[in-house]
């Protein structure tokens, strides 16, 4: 294998994003005609048809950044030459006429979003090992492709990659076999290019995000945060946004971006929150008013949010989100409802008392409430006038347990041009619900909660070779930073700092404590990042 | 390859003395030298005497070298590399580049693809292929297959024969009498050496062995040149067993007789630790060494691990001496290192020049 795709990847990803930004004002971007790129750049190899559309690529559906990899791939593999405007009008053409509709994306958005750590659930074995055993299965389900385009693809990669089938889990099989036949008949069935979904995707009017939002989220080793973002359009698909945040513990930050919108509905944007670059990967509802996703620093994808923004209505009126979110038996603190067009009488269900009204505007109430003494756990119904929230808010007298997010992590060792890649923790308390059992689905969710962190060895092998003392350090916000790359000349076999731990989390639970755990891996530097990993 | 006989190493040792690095020309001076090569594009010979490396050549082109099959002669090194796609044999002597058959012709991409050997008269190198043709706008893999050329063809080679060959094979081997070429793949296959005609085959894959699942077969370092038993490890699961009982899986080791053509697999310990590569004992039949982040000796008629020590890296290849005294091992970074066979204490090393990685490249063992 030739390529070193890593630092093509770097150039690939920021030249989509150099992309976003420029198009709004380059406006020469405006006068390339994506029909003429296609012609220009992919018709060579890539046949007209006699009924329009080009061999190959008009058999296809994908995402943006499933148009932006394919794309940048002709370069790799195949030479192909398309500069940066020629590629951001492609990818946007492409995703507008060949996109995803928004419920063909469910269950997929977390690789998107670049969410860190998630475990995915794939629906077949053989699908697992065949498909998803170099990359995630989402990059495959975000696809769609007819049997005879899948077996294609399956060509392309044995031909690119042919050790493939000698690696792990490739040797022990008849690997070619089953990829020319089998895989191409089942994902033609999962993930076929003719839907219904997108057909009517397709032809929907499109709503304008522009407007006034109100916006909450998370930011795990920071906190909670509520606000604003006040949306205007540039162009039919394209935005500039301003944001008002301010965090749970009261840290305020403001910040503007610019975004394009894909397919009516995938927003990309970039950022400027307090002093951090991030970029954007939300989507929009399909009614048009709630644009959620996540957000994260635009050089380190595993540092970032959950964002959820709802749009401010004339005469409606929503709650988002209860700061604090929980409150213990016999305690009394003040608590602020967020949401807009707040008017009425305010209750935080059965057992919390109300003594006294702090502030109260459209989008904020500040009240003081007090739980009993006696209070029995669970969610509470938060009400004001006749807008009900049920479950944004929590009351309890014991954490039943405290459950480590994620329950298994990955971080990778950094050093030279390629930096750490950090693991962030959260411990969120649980209640087991009115069956006092855990993992059932009456268990309550109380909330994130501040804890005390360390690492300890994973297994007797990890005790062997001293991994908590070398993989690196977490500190008391949840964060892990590991340790250089390279071979360590202290360690055993002069390993590297790769290893096995246990993350712990202590918390106050009342007078007493109460623990949880997860596992994490501590590996080697990753070369390649590519929109889809 | 010869069969060398009773021509022991011992009697190669006594004439050492007066042979000199370039006096192979010295018929009773062979003595045994290692072959084996590194990144970027070095080829090393390496003196077992003196524990030198002898002499060192840049394979032209790109690297990284891989499978290494050397003359029965000892006087040509054919190498794997240019990414798989070229196969290219260098005088040990000159350096000089004498042959050089590149896969890849028209819009056939193709990979010289680990299995590859010299045939035992030296006249022909079998080379075990995977084209692909590169249309416009599409990638179609084609069937894989076993090209076969003569050694005296010269820098621009192409096959005088090829036949189809079944997919996922990582070792050719030849038999003692030279008219099988053995496959080392999802089964043993024999190949009529002439024809291609496969008239035999032992499954590995579809072993049929009761209460055990598939062998995961790592095998991409032919290293049948001292004993010519040809063996590589396995490591299975029971199905059987609790996937958390100590035997749930097994590692074991599958060897072919190149003599007799028969193959055996047998277990000889609870999965406890990886292993890359094996080599047979040539004056033991019931011992065996395989090494990746330890050195184990394998007791293959009690079917236990006898010995195992911690190496200070990975090694990936090993190979053993004519005398079976001396357990050579390479791969993974520039140390080429020899341990005593007997009491696996380390007996010497030696860092190849320029440092490069050895990655898959093979450690073979020759006399010249
Ligand atoms: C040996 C590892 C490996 C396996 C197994 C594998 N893939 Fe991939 N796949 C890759 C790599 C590497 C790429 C990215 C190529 C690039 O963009 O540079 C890729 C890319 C893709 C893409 C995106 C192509 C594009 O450019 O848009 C799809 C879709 C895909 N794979 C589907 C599959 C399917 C379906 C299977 C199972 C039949 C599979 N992969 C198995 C390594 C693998
Ligand atoms: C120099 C020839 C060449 C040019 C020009 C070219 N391609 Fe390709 N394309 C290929 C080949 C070969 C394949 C099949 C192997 C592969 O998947 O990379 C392919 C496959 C594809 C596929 C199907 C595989 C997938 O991952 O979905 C798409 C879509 C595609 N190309 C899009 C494009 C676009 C868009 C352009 C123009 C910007 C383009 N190609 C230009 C050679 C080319």
């Amino acid at each position: 294998m030739k390529l070193g795709a890593g630092a093509c990847w770097k150039i690939a990803v920021l030249g989509l994003t150099a992309g976003w930004l420029t198009t709004p004002e380059a406006g020469t971007a405006q006068e390339l005609d994506p029909r003429n790129i296609l012609e220009e750049r992919c018709s060579s190899c890539h046949t007209p048809r006699a009924g329009g559309g080009l061999e190959r690529i008009s058999d296809n559906r994908k995402t943006p950044e499933g148009w932006e990899m394919t794309i940048v791939r002709m370069g790799i593999w195949h030479g192909v030459e398309v500069p940066e405007d020629e590629l951001a009008v492609l990818v946007r053409h492409l995703s507008n006429t060949q996109g995803l509709a928004p419920a063909e994306t469910a269950g997929q958005r977390f690789i998107l979003e670049r969410q860190p750590n998630v475990v995915e659930n794939i629906p077949n074995a053989e699908l697992n090992v065949m498909c998803a055993r170099c990359h995630s299965f989402a990059r495959v389900a975000l696809q769609r492709q007819d049997e005879d385009e899948w077996r294609k693809q399956s060509h392309a990669h044995l031909g690119q990659y042919p050790t493939t089938e000698y690696q792990s889990l490739g040797r022990d099989r008849d690997w070619w076999g089953i990829a020319r036949d089998k895989m191409p008949k089942l994902l033609g069935e999962m993930f076929p290019l003719k839907t219904d979904t997108w057909d009517d995707w397709r032809k929907s009017a499109k709503a304008d995000i522009s407007g006034s939002w109100r916006v909450h989220g998370e930011r795990p080793g920071v906190g909670r945060y509520v606000g604003s973002a006040e949306i205007t359009a540039t162009d039919w698909d394209e935005y500039e946004v301003t944001y008002a945040l301010r965090y749970a513990n009261g840290s305020e930050v403001t910040g503007q971006g610019a975004a394009i919108v894909y397919t009516g509905f995938e927003w990309r944007g970039s950022a400027t929150l307090g002093d951090e670059e991030v970029r954007e990967v939300f989507a929009l509802s399909e009614d048009g008013n709630s644009l959620s996703g996540r957000w994260f620093l635009a050089n380190a994808d595993e540092v970032g949010a959950h964002f959820n923004a709802v749009r401010v209505r004339e005469g409606a009126s929503t709650i988002i989100a209860v700061e604090p979110q929980m409150l213990r038996a016999g305690e009394s603190t003040n608590i602020t409802i967020h949401g807009f067009g707040l008017k009425g009488n305010v209750s935080l269900g059965d057992g919390v008392t109300i003594s006294e009204f702090v502030t109260a505007d459209a989008n904020s109430i500040t009240v003081v409430a007090t739980a009993a003494t006696d209070i029995e756990g669970g969610n509470r119904s938060v009400s004001i006038g006749s807008t009900i929230a049920t479950d944004l808010f929590s009351v309890y007298s014991q954490i039943d347990r405290l459950v480590v997010e994620p329950p298994f992590a990955i971080a990778r060792v950094g050093g030279g041009t390629t930096p750490a890649v950090v693991a962030q923790f959260t411990a969120v308390a649980y209640l087991n619900g009115p069956d006092g059992e855990a993992g059932t689905n009456d268990d309550v969710r109380l909330g994130s909660v501040p804890a005390e962190w360390s690492i300890e060895n994973f297994s007797e092998e990890a005790e062997q070779m001293e991994d908590a003392k070398y993989v690196g350090t977490i500190d008391q916000n949840g964060t892990f930073m590991p340790a250089g790359a390279g071979p360590n000349p202290e360690r055993k076999y002069k390993t590297n700092n790769a290893g096995r731990v246990t993350v712990k989390a202590n918390a106050a639970n009342g007078e007493s404590q109460i623990a949880g755990d997860a596992e994490m891996v501590v590996t080697v530097q990753r070369w390649n990042s590519p929109p889809i990993l | 390859m010869r069969a060398y006989g009773k021509f022991t190493a011992m009697a190669a040792v006594a004439v050492i003395a007066s042979v000199s690095l370039l006096g192979c020309d010295n018929e009773l001076g062979k003595k045994e030298y290692l072959v084996t090569a590194n990144k970027p594009n070095n080829l090393h010979l390496i003196d077992t005497e003196t524990h030198e490396v002898a002499k060192t050549f840049l394979i032209p082109g790109d690297g990284a070298p891989g499978t290494v099959s050397v003359s029965p002669d000892g006087q040509v090194a054919y190498v794997i590399t240019n990414h798989m796609e070229s196969l290219v044999g260098i005088n040990l002597d000159s350096g000089e580049e004498v042959f050089r058959a590149d896969a890849s012709y028209d819009n056939i991409r193709s990979k010289h693809m680990f299995a590859m050997t010299v045939s035992r008269d030296g006249k022909e190198i079998y080379s075990f292929q995977t084209p692909v043709r590169i249309l416009p706008g599409e990638y179609q893999v084609l069937d894989t297959q076993i090209a076969v050329y003569k050694t005296d063809a010269g820098l621009d080679a192409k096959p005088v024969r090829v036949f189809p060959a079944p997919r996922q094979i990582s070792v050719l081997a030849p038999s003692v009498d030279g008219k099988t070429i053995y496959g080392l793949g999802p089964s043993i296959f024999g190949f009529n050496a002439k024809t291609g005609e496969i008239e035999s085959s032992h499954p590995l894959r579809e072993w049929g062995r009761p209460d055990y699942g598939v062998p995961d077969i790592l095998a991409a370092w032919p290293t049948f040149e001292v004993s010519n038993i040809l063996t590589a490890p396995y490591f299975v699961p029971r199905t059987d067993k609790a996937p958390d009982a100590p035997d749930a899986m097994k590692t074991g080791l599958v060897s072919l007789n190149l003599k007799t053509g028969e193959v055996t697999t047998e277990d000889f310990e609870n999965t406890s630790v990886l292993i890359f590569s094996t080599v047979q004992s040539p004056i033991n039949p019931n011992e065996a060494y395989g090494v990746y982040t330890q050195l184990t000796k394998i007791d293959q008629k009690a079917h236990v691990v006898s010995n195992r020590i911690d190496m200070d890296h990975t090694f990936y290849a090993i190979n053993v001496s004519h005398d079976g005294k001396t357990l050579y091992m390479g791969g993974t970074m520039d140390d080429v290192v020899a341990y005593d066979a007997a009491t696996l204490e380390p007996k010497w090393a030696v860092k190849l020049p320029g440092g490069g990685d050895q990655g898959l490249a093979s450690l073979r063992v020759v006399r010249r």
